[in-house]
């Protein structure tokens, strides 16, 4: 009896276990539209970024949550004395997904592999340049075409050899952007022979933590774990991107449990997710600046106590309130907290209207008929940039400036501002990789002393634009701070904006998932994530 | 006949040509470069702005990008989307299908519970029930669809769990790949168990509100035409000759209101597709209404031009079939007269 028994309990055991197993964990994203396609290199958008990054690594990565660089495809690197000869050492057996699209990988990772990805974007006449009409914004936007001497393969297949024109220090985040992501020259090989090389582009093969599965456009984008992965499988199953463009409706479907993890809340479903006892809302500091430029090459603007002045004369913690609604902190220097080398000595400018305007007396402004520019769109560091342009309008009137708001299409605003056909215009910045230079290059000049693309204050300083250089020639991150210190100092004194605030980054994940990082980036990362049954 | 059928033809190309220039004419009305517009605070150099605008045609005059563009047209080439680079016929075949599907079935819905309910108000002329019926058939007509749209999510999903909130099917249950398009049809294909009824509870709230508005017309509608018609001679003799009022109302009344409620059904298509755009995107509906706007934010210039041509010309071919089939049932339209 008793054995009859031990039996029937161990056959139902087996039985639960089995469907245990059998029954796949799913982890739905409720993602915000579709991609553009597959390829990080190609893309911009944070939409597209999403969708490829299950699939691909890249040579170092971001500790997921961090502005961390940590090694990823390369399990070390070296940097030559110079700074100019960069050695990465390849992890040994490094599979590429099998069985999609027809194509089964005959070989692991090698260095050939990060040379194709590279040359791709770099050279106009690899056989791959221009399929999909490749254009390499990234690679672009970060100076690479100026910066990469050559790349090549090393002493062996797992060793790539990076040649730079000069020394760059923050090249290493930026090798952790996802324009720098390895693709398979042997998948784009066989694509090519069989005639059909734009489905490389559409049709993701890599190394990383999930096997793409299906893409229906609007609709859903399919994954499923990687039993292979270098870094261990990922925890769920299969990974699902539901395309939800409302935020209303993402919000919904949390509540419903139809997704788990969603992207973009609505800011006044805020607070009702806060109290939701199903839905954990996580937050963290955005890497992000919302900024007031003057510009300094007009009238009166080129005058210091002018921008000092102004600086004064608004109420930036109305502005916080009001606009920002408490998801934001004031921000004094044009680099976010979270940011390595933020000088937390500054002391900002106090809102001061009376002394606001005797310095404005005494630079020879009584009254002033200008102009400030508001962005027609929501944007990350600025939810309401004509809700602020209308506060600032009302705190400079009191101080005798009579500021026009305008605005424009969002294209047609960035590039007059970028013409300088403004006086004072709003706009901000989104961190791309963490390193201090990708914010404080935002207020450079070129060579020859006039103002490079981003400086829409168009202000130039000597002195910041050699230090900006200089910090880029050392790796010590110690001198580098000091440097960067510096220039927070500089542009303080010179205000050549007026930087507003950092706003705070929500997301929105069910109480049953574990396991979830907020990226200060701004990416949505799942091979960490665990979701309890 | 042949001779009515070639002059409807000849009128049909004006419209046409109108219709390329008009699209093309319009979208570059718009503020906003399609290469600007993507690049946001990151701006970009005039020379990097120069080069993308050389490779897309761009910086061609705009006439010859119009002679381009109607030259590719006459060769059936819609052009390429410049955010996918897929060409538009693609994209648009692929998401057709799921507009298609959502808009017969708020058609289908609106008939369904129209007709009969615009019926009963016109034989219940001025009782209560006429009275709420076409009241509530006034709000139907007026509803914003967003509102709408979220309160039913709201209510039906949120509170009642009685549908889903979005999508087509249960993403975690099926998977299944679109053949056909039609989620319905695919679902039964797909051979997996419980997928079509899954498709239809996914269909349940966006059919609502997709079909309010065209409810709200076609009852309406039908009470006013039910109204007129039941005032006719054959009618009082169709009563005199003891039929049943079911009969009357049902077999004699009822098929000849249903004329100019036929005719508004199809003048409902128009504003039917427009309802998609709001109705796609509260559901995330994978059709061509949401991907039309997307393209206009993008300033998607060739996603725009080919998605509008494509639809024009179905309503174009379907008004030009309409017309055949009034001049078949009707000679005095076929001879002119």
């Amino acid at each position: 009896m008793k054995t009859r028994h031990l039996i029937a309990t161990a056959m139902l055991m087996s039985t639960m276990l089995v469907g245990a197993a059998a029954q796949a964990k799913s982890l739905v994203y409720c993602s915000e539209g579709s991609p553009e396609n597959f390829t990080p290199a190609m893309n911009t958008t944070g939409t597209s970024l999403d969708a490829a990054r299950p699939v691909y690594n890249k040579l170092v990565q971001f500790t997921p949550g961090t502005t961390t660089v940590e090694p990823g495809l390369a399990e070390k690197y070296d940097i030559s004395a110079d700074g100019k000869v960069i050695t990465f050492h390849l992890r040994k057996g490094v599979k590429f997904h099998s069985g999609v699209n027809g194509f089964t990988p005959t070989r692991d990772l090698t260095a050939e592999d990060v040379i194709w990805s590279f040359e791709r974007q770099s050279k106009p006449d690899h056989p791959y340049a221009k399929v999909s009409a490749g254009a390499y914004d990234y690679f672009n936007d970060m100076g690479m075409p100026d910066l990469l001497a050559s790349i090549a393969k090393g002493a062996d297949d797992l060793t790539v050899v990076m040649t730079l024109k000069e020394p760059n220090a923050p090249i290493m985040a930026n090798l952790a952007m996802d324009f720098a992501t390895i693709q398979s020259a042997e998948y784009a090989d066989f694509l090519m022979k069989k005639g059909t090389p734009e489905q490389f582009d559409q049709i993701p093969v890599g190394t990383g933590p999930f096997i793409f599965v299906d893409y229906q456009k609007d609709a859903v984008i399919r994954f499923k774990a990687n039993p292979d992965y270098w870094g261990g499988k990922p925890k769920v199953d299969d990974l699902i991107y539901a395309i939800t463009p409302d935020a209303t409706a993402r919000y919904a479907k949390m509540k419903a449990n139809e997704c788990q993890i969603m992207v973009a809340p609505n800011p006044a479903d805020l607070a009702a997710m806060g109290k939701d006892g199903d839905i954990q809302l996580l937050q963290q500091a955005g890497l992000n600046v919302g900024y007031l430029s003057m510009n300094a090459m007009k009238a009166p603007f080129d005058k210091v106590e002018v921008r000092q002045a102004i600086n004064m004369a608004i109420d930036k913690a109305a502005i916080l309130k009001e606009v920002y609604q408490g998801a934001g902190q004031p921000a004094k220097n044009p680099l976010p907290p979270t940011i390595w080398s933020y000088d937390d000595s500054t002391v900002d400018y106090t809102y001061d209207p009376v002394k606001a305007k005797e310095m404005l007396t005494k630079a020879g402004v009584t009254s002033l008929d200008t102009d400030l520019w508001w962005m027609p769109v929501q944007r990350p560091y600025n939810p309401n940039a004509k809700r602020m342009a209308e506060m600032m309008q009302s705190d400079l009137e009191k101080v005798g400036i009579h500021a026009k708001l305008v605005s424009y299409e969002w294209g047609e605003y960035r590039k007059r501002l970028q013409a300088g056909e403004h006086q004072m215009g709003l706009l901000g910045w989104t961190g791309d990789n963490g390193d201090p230079d990708n914010f404080l290059f935002l207020l450079s000049c070129k060579a020859d002393g006039t103002p490079a693309g981003q400086n829409i204050a168009k202000w130039c300083n000597k002195d910041f634009d050699a230090k900006l250089l200089e910090a880029r020639k050392i790796t010590d991150q110690a001198a580098r701070s000091k440097i960067y210190a510096e220039m927070q100092a500089i542009f303080k004194k010179e205000a050549p904006w007026m930087t507003i605030a950092h706003s705070t980054v929500f997301e929105p994940v069910r109480k049953e998932v574990s396991g979830y990082k907020v990226s200060p980036l701004g990416a949505h990362e799942f091979q960490n994530v665990d979701v309890a049954e | 006949m042949i001779k009515f059928l070639l002059k409807r033809a000849a009128l049909t190309l004006p419209t046409f040509v109108a219709l390329m220039f008009v699209t093309f004419t319009m979208i570059r009305l718009v503020p906003g470069d399609p290469i600007e517009v993507r690049r946001g605070e990151r701006g970009i150099s005039p020379e990097r702005l120069a080069e993308l605008r050389h490779d897309m045609g761009l910086d061609q005059p705009i006439w010859k990008q119009f002679f381009d563009y109607v030259w590719a047209l006459l060769h059936g080439d819609f052009g390429t989307s410049i955010v996918s680079k897929t060409p538009i016929t693609t994209e648009f075949f692929t998401l057709f299908p799921a507009t298609l599907e959502l808009g017969l079935c708020a058609m289908l819905f609106a008939v369904l519970i129209g007709v009969p309910a615009g019926v009963i108000a016109a034989a219940k002329r001025g009782s209560f029930y006429d009275q709420s019926m076409m009241g509530i058939a006034l709000v139907g007509y007026s509803m914003p669809i967003f509102w709408w749209g979220l309160i039913l999510i709201l209510f039906m999903s949120n509170t009642l769990h009685l549908t889903p909130v979005s999508g087509r099917v249960d993403l975690i249950k099926f998977f299944y790949k679109p053949i056909t398009g039609f989620a319905l049809i695919d679902s039964v294909l797909s051979g997996q168990k419980g997928a079509f009824l899954d498709v239809l509870r996914h269909l349940i709230l966006p059919t609502i509100v997709l079909g309010t508005v065209p409810l709200g017309v076609v009852a309406r509608m039908t009470r006013s035409s039910m109204l007129e018609v039941l005032e006719e001679d054959y009618v009082r003799t169709a009563k005199a000759k003891g039929l049943t009022k079911f009969r009357v109302i049902g077999y004699h009344a009822l098929r000849n209101a249903l004329i100019p409620v036929v005719t508004v059904i199809g003048l409902q298509i128009g504003s039917l597709l427009a309802g998609t755009v709001l109705t796609e995107t509260i559901f995330s509906w994978p059709g061509v209404g949401h991907w039309l706007v997307q393209s206009i934010g993008r300033r998607d210039y060739p996603a725009l031009q080919g998605g509008i041509m494509l639809i024009a010309s179905m309503v174009i071919v379907v008004n030009f079939l309409i017309d055949m089939l009034y001049g078949l049932i009707n000679p005095r339209i076929r001879h002119g007269r």
